[in-house]
């Protein structure tokens, strides 16, 4: 095949963009049939592309290490997959969700320039190139918050400072393994985290880690999931900046970097997808919004990305790389349904929703199928990727991130309970908008059945994407011998790990049931504290109460962590962002203004001051 | 052929005048931008083929006498001459709609004409003495232009720039008698030879510091710059377009670098001067931009700023360097003169230079918004646009030679710079539509087309980064990289 | 050097350090005229004649009017208020320049060794038509400059305007 054909998964979707830009805005269809055609076409080329396995494109460009070079092997082909399937889904989905928003033509190109630019970042096998689709994305990021509303300006330049500090971080690693290596071919390097080389990958993983929404650079998220369109956040922090970020992340510690078991630079990404495993899903767990509760599970899964990657270990980097399709999958199929909830419900407060699975049956669906995955349910997808970053956890010895990710997958259940339970079961609210439901239009629900299909069909048929997909990535790069054989991890209900995955669920089930009887049957309060705390009753009740004590202590203390993370980290970061750098940057340009107060003289002495400091320094020098 | 460049805008300039007694309008239109047009057509084709035996030199005959006339182009000449060529002639476009309501359009041109007549003699001459006279063409004509709009502000910042840009050539004539009266000569050639035998180690230092300080009034770099903010706002919108764009440039940073390459020979303490000198400029200039509630004041330091990046780059010495600072020259001369062209069609529209003031003008001016949104990301820096390829060659260049310091400082610098553009976006294109500007209209014809030209070339630029540098960027670079090693 | 030198070459810095010193514009142009005739005549004492002629007719002369003439386009009623250490500025910058010129000039042009400077041979129009004819034209090309910038400075306003 003809190496170019990698351009064109370039060209094509920015050729799209650009002429969704020109099409004026009342050409409506033409608009959407162009936007569906044009990611087909792009699906189309990925998967002939992947069926090419590798392909090298170096053409002569600048010289001195500097070229764009362009590189297919099983990995970048399995993520140009990926990318090109989920931009057909929004595509198509955005043909009905988004056909009345006042900023539709400006949102197609953004969406369709994002995946011109996703697609060159994969392919990229040359860092000045990666780093220019890299920031493209950063500008395709901050216009598709921009769009949004009201409020969506400053959640975009908090977004935009956010990733761009992550980038920033990157390209300072970049620039220490140039400096030390003199090479910027990615494929060429292969160096181990020690010394420098150390600080390079913490800045790098900060880079890729940050991209795919780890904490704490996950702030503008939760804030984005209420600012911006819904179709957007199923696009770009659900599915391509996790998709992105975990790629760049692998290859950084699979490839460039010799990330082994037991090293530092494993525990500490461990520990990063540790804390934000359990930090994420607790922030999560009291929301009381559905975007904003998905947005929070977007920043906690990442973590058992991370945690899996960083094990060094076969079992866990499988795990974690094949949690990253799955929860995309996932976690866009959220999206998707909520974007369907919020279609017809006009909000999605789970405080004024309840219910709807009657009247939006295809949807309950597709967001039960999802909800389920996401929480690790047997037979469905995240349980299998779920199981193999605890194997993972647990090979490497450090028992505590296991038990970390098993936490984070207590409450994710009851998150998701809570959150089915209030929007899709149980009684309609009494606050309920008084609208007729109905099915959302095919064009949205279609997309998310796919997704749910596809997380069953992941699960039930796992070995299929795992040694279709995961296992040419990872051949060979694992320590030596040891051939992946997927069979070998018993991926079944019946061993001691899946035993206490189970259990976590089940204790997520009874959490719920309690929560849920204690706030007055309301779906929506059930994992609210329960404040009206029934006194006393009898003293037989000693045992009964006790329990419950020890649950509201447990809920209180919850509550108070997510007070305390949520003033205590989260919004100190925020504030970080937004006033210490903006009021640092005001007030040195204030003393400098105050310096220019226009009189003649002073900035004449100015430049004999500047030249007697000039010809000091060059007498000094030579 | 190529004395044209000084020759045609001279002749055209002298006649201009009296063409205004006939024509007040149509033909001097006509007559400049015809120049204009024709200069820069010649410079993209016919040019280039005067270099494939190398650097050109030409000498003038009077009637079978040799005539003291020696001009000389190399890739670092051609080029500039190009960047001083596109942007002249997009001010030249740009002026025809603009200079409307200012009158004595003829003498408008005249004055432009000689500004850029002096500009391309400092391009080709080859003798320290003829750089401070074109030196002073183009600096004499823009006093005039800062101040053509005759207003109080107008007037008073001419003469704040007359005054601090007299103190520069000053230092300059200094440190050329200086040279002169160690070596004896005044030619390139010469006084690089004689250096090298005498081996003037302090003198030479004293020579380059006023060399610096008078160019650097002449660049604005900062501690020289005080008189930029003032000048550039006040000056009529081409005006500010070709002071930022291309003045700061040929007669500050060009001439610096004339000096410091070929005679002087860049030693690594004039590098560590100029790098830092840059940054200083780059970091200092950054956040005094931030404060500014004027449009074109904020478009002023900003100019200051980017000035400090070309410098930086080329102070590097590395060919990658000088590689970026060119590129940057390039990438701000267009990218720059676009944005003060806009702020022109703004302020034509509004009346008013005040962020404050404006909002939502995106509605209402949707070229002009459009346009300057791709300037200001071009100059910030953000991909495809050229700004970021010419920065992250800088960096890297910096990466390179091992001054992580400088690169890191560079990168931050440069969200600064981002954050500055997005806040003037915002006030003046976005949010809102203040009420008072629902009946505004869009610019004229030809301010609207010259702003178009400059911004799609902002993105060929960026897109076609890796042939314009390896045409236009590497002969420069070479020239300059060659000359390090005299 | 003679006395006379010193007193010419003294009168010369006081007289531009007044120049840009006063607060009043018309006294800086003054002081600043008077300045570039002392010049003038420092040029004449050290066999320059031409350059004398220049310097008294051009900057003392010339430059002096186009001030005074912009300065009085230019007057408000208004005063600007500014700080005492603002004026302090320039004057401590300025002594200190001063001092360490004075304190280096004289330790390092006794060590300078120079070359000889080229033969200029004939009279000067000769070199100025032979040699420096490029810089002829660049001198045609200042005062064509300046003549426009009189020109369009001092221009009636059009009826259009």
């Amino acid at each position: 095949m003809n190496p170019m054909m990698l351009l064109w998964t370039i060209l094509v979707p920015a050729a799209a963009a650009a002429l969704l830009a020109l099409i004026p805005s009342r050409v409506k269809v033409v608009r959407e049939l162009l936007a569906v055609a044009a990611s087909a076409a792009s699906l189309v080329l990925a998967i002939q592309l992947f069926g090419q396995k590798t392909l090298e494109w170096r053409p002569a460009w600048m010289g001195g290490g500097v070229d764009f070079e362009l590189r297919l092997f099983p990995f970048s082909a399995f993520i140009l997959l990926a990318l090109a399937g989920f931009l057909l889904l929004i595509a198509v989905y955005s043909t009905a969700k988004m056909k009345d928003h006042p900023h539709v033509r400006i949102y197609y190109a953004l969406v369709f320039l994002s995946a011109a630019m996703a697609n060159g970042a994969v392919l990229s096998d040359n860092f000045v190139p990666l780093v220019f689709f890299w920031e493209g994305l950063l500008v395709t990021l901050y216009g598709l918050i921009a769009i949004g509303g009201k409020a969506s300006h400053r959640t975009a330049l908090k977004a935009f400072i956010i990733s761009g500090f992550c980038d920033f971080c990157m390209m300072m690693g970049i620039g220490i393994l140039w400096a030390k290596t003199g090479t910027l071919t990615i494929s060429q390097i292969s160096v181990h985290p020690t010394g420098l080389f150390a600080a390079a990958f913490v800045l790098m993983m900060i880079g890729a880690a940050g991209k795919a929404g780890v904490m704490p650079f996950h702030t503008w998220i939760p804030d984005a999931a209420i600012d911006a369109p819904v179709a957007f956040m199923a696009l770009m922090p659900a599915a391509f900046e996790k998709l992105l970020g975990i790629y760049l992340l692998a290859r950084l510690s699979l490839d460039v970097f010799k990330i082994e078991k037991g090293g530092a630079m494993s525990i500490l990404m461990m520990t990063v997808g540790a804390i934000t495993i359990v930090l994420a899903v607790m922030m999560a767990l009291i929301q009381k919004d559905l975007k904003r509760l998905l947005s929070y599970h977007a920043v906690s899964q990442v973590g058992y990305m991370i945690l899996g990657i960083g094990t060094g270990v076969a079992a866990g980097i499988a795990g974690g790389i094949f949690h990253m399709i799955n929860h995309a999958m996932y976690k866009c199929g959220l999206f998707l349904s909520a974007g369907s909830v919020e279609h017809r419900m006009g909000t999605t407060e789970m405080k004024k929703l309840g219910g709807l699975a009657k009247a939006m049956p295809l949807t309950a669906a597709g967001f039960t199928v999802c909800a389920l995955a996401i929480s690790g349910v047997w037979p469905l997808n995240g349980f299998v990727s779920k199981e193999m970053v605890f194997h993972g956890a647990l090979e490497t010895g450090y028992t505590g991130f296991a038990v970390a990710a098993w936490l984070g997958a207590i409450f994710t259940f009851a998150s998701f309970l809570k959150a089915g339970h209030s929007v899709f079961f149980g009684k309609p609210s009494e606050e309920r908008p008084a609208v007729k439901v109905k099915e959302s239009p095919i064009a949205i629900v279609v997309p998310i059945l796919i997704l749910a299909l596809l997380c069953i069909t992941f699960g039930v048929y796992n070995k299929l994407p795992l040694n279709g997909l995961i296992a040419p990535v990872l051949d060979g790069r694992v320590e030596a011998g040891a051939h992946l054989d997927f069979t070998s991890h018993a991926l079944d209900l019946f061993n001691p790990v899946a035993g206490i995955s189970l259990g976590c669920l089940l204790l997520a089930f009874l959490l719920h049931a309690y929560g849920w009887k204690k706030g007055g049957k309301k779906p929506y309060l059930a994992s609210e504290p329960i404040h009206k705390a029934p006194g006393l009753k009898t003293i037989y009740g000693w045992a009964e109460k006790r329990v419950f004590d020890i649950y509201e202590q447990g809920v209180v203390f919850l509550r108070g962590l997510s007070w305390v993370l949520f003033h205590g980290i989260d919004r100190p970061i925020d504030f970080v962002y937004e006033k210490a750098v903006t009021s640092v940057g005001g007030a040195m340009g204030g003393l400098l203004s105050k310096a220019h107060n226009g009189r003649y003289g002073n900035y004449l002495a100015w430049c004999l001051g500047g030249l007697l400091i000039l010809a000091a320094v060059i007498s000094a020098l030579v | 052929m190529i004395f044209l460049y000084i020759g045609l805008p001279l002749i055209v300039a002298a006649v201009l005048p009296l063409v205004g007694k006939v024509s007040k309008k149509v033909l001097p239109d006509v007559l400049a931008n015809g120049v204009f047009l024709f200069l820069f057509a010649y410079a993209v084709t016919g040019a280039r083929g005067l270099l494939a035996g190398g650097a050109l030199h030409q000498t003038f005959a009077w009637f079978g006498e040799p005539l003291g006339i020696q001009i000389a182009v190399d890739g670092f000449s051609l080029f500039m001459l190009t960047v001083v060529a596109l942007v002249s002639a997009c001010v030249g476009l740009y002026s025809i709609s603009y200079m409307e309501h200012y009158g004595a359009k003829a003498n408008y041109y005249a004055l432009l004409l000689m500004m850029v007549a002096g500009m391309n003699g400092l391009l080709l001459v080859t003798d320290l003495f003829q750089i401070y006279i074109f030196l002073e063409v183009a600096a004499v004509a823009s006093y005039a232009l800062v101040a053509f709009g005759r207003e109080q502000a107008e007037l008073e910042a001419a003469f704040k720039y007359l005054m601090l840009s007299v103190v520069a050539s000053a230092a300059v004539m200094i440190a050329i008698a200086l040279l002169y009266g160690l070596t004896g000569s005044l030619s390139f050639t010469g006084v690089a030879e004689g250096l090298r035998q005498l081996d003037a180690k302090a003198a030479g230092a004293i020579a380059s510091a006023l060399f610096l300080m008078g160019f650097g009034l002449k660049a604005a770099l900062v501690p020289f710059h005080a008189w930029l903010p003032d000048a550039h706002p006040s000056a009529p919108a081409p005006i500010s377009a070709i002071l930022s764009g291309l003045l700061i440039k040929v007669s500050g940073v060009y001439a610096m670098t004339r000096i410091f390459f070929h005679v002087f020979g860049l030693t690594p303490a004039l590098s560590d001067v100029l790098m830092w000198t840059g940054t200083v400029s780059i970091v200092v200039a950054a956040l005094l931009a931030l404060k500014q509630r004027d449009m074109k004041r904020m478009l002023a330091y900003s100019s200051i700023s980017q000035v400090g990046y070309v410098v930086l780059g080329i102070g590097i010495g590395t060919p990658l360097g000088i590689a970026g600072g060119l590129f940057h020259l390039l990438n701000h001369a267009v990218a720059k003169s676009l944005l003060f062209l806009t702020s022109g069609s703004v302020q034509q529209a509004t009346g008013t230079r005040n962020l404050d003031e404006m909002g939502g003008l995106a509605k209402r001016m949707p070229v002009t918004s459009t346009t300057s949104l791709i300037g200001s990301l071009s100059i910030a820096g953000v991909p495809p646009l050229g700004g970021f390829w010419s920065k992250l060659l800088i960096i890297m260049a910096l990466v390179q030679s091992h001054r992580p310091v400088l690169a890191v400082i560079a990168v931050l610098a440069s969200v600064l710079t981002l954050w500055y553009y997005l806040i003037m976006q915002r006030q003046a294109f976005f949010g809102k539509l203040n009420e008072r500007w629902a009946a505004v209209k869009e610019a004229p014809f030809w301010m609207a087309a010259s702003t178009i030209v400059l911004a799609v070339l902002c993105l060929v630029l960026g897109l076609l980064f890796s042939s314009v540098v390896s045409t236009w960027i590497q002969p420069a670079a070479d020239v300059l990289a060659q000359g390090m090693g005299m | 050097m003679a006395t006379l030198d010193i007193v010419l070459l003294s009168g010369l810095v006081l007289a531009s350090a007044f120049a840009v010193l006063a607060k009043d514009l018309i006294k800086a142009a003054v002081a600043l005229a008077v300045s570039s005739l002392l010049l003038g005549i420092v040029f004449f004492r050290m066999n320059a004649p031409f350059a004398g002629v220049f310097e008294i007719s051009v900057v003392a002369g010339l430059i002096t009017v186009l001030f005074i003439l912009t300065i009085a386009l230019t007057r408000t009623e208004g005063e600007v208020r500014e700080s005492k250490t603002v004026l302090r500025v320039f004057p401590v910058f300025f002594v200190l320049f001063i001092a360490i010129d004075a304190l280096v000039m004289k330790g390092l042009t006794a060590k300078i060794a120079t070359l000889p400077a080229a033969a200029e041979s004939g009279t000067f129009g000769d070199v100025l038509w032979k040699q420096r004819t490029f810089d002829l034209i660049g001198q045609l090309a200042v005062i064509l400059s300046g003549v426009f910038a009189v020109l369009a400075l001092f221009r009636k306003r059009d009826k259009d305007e």
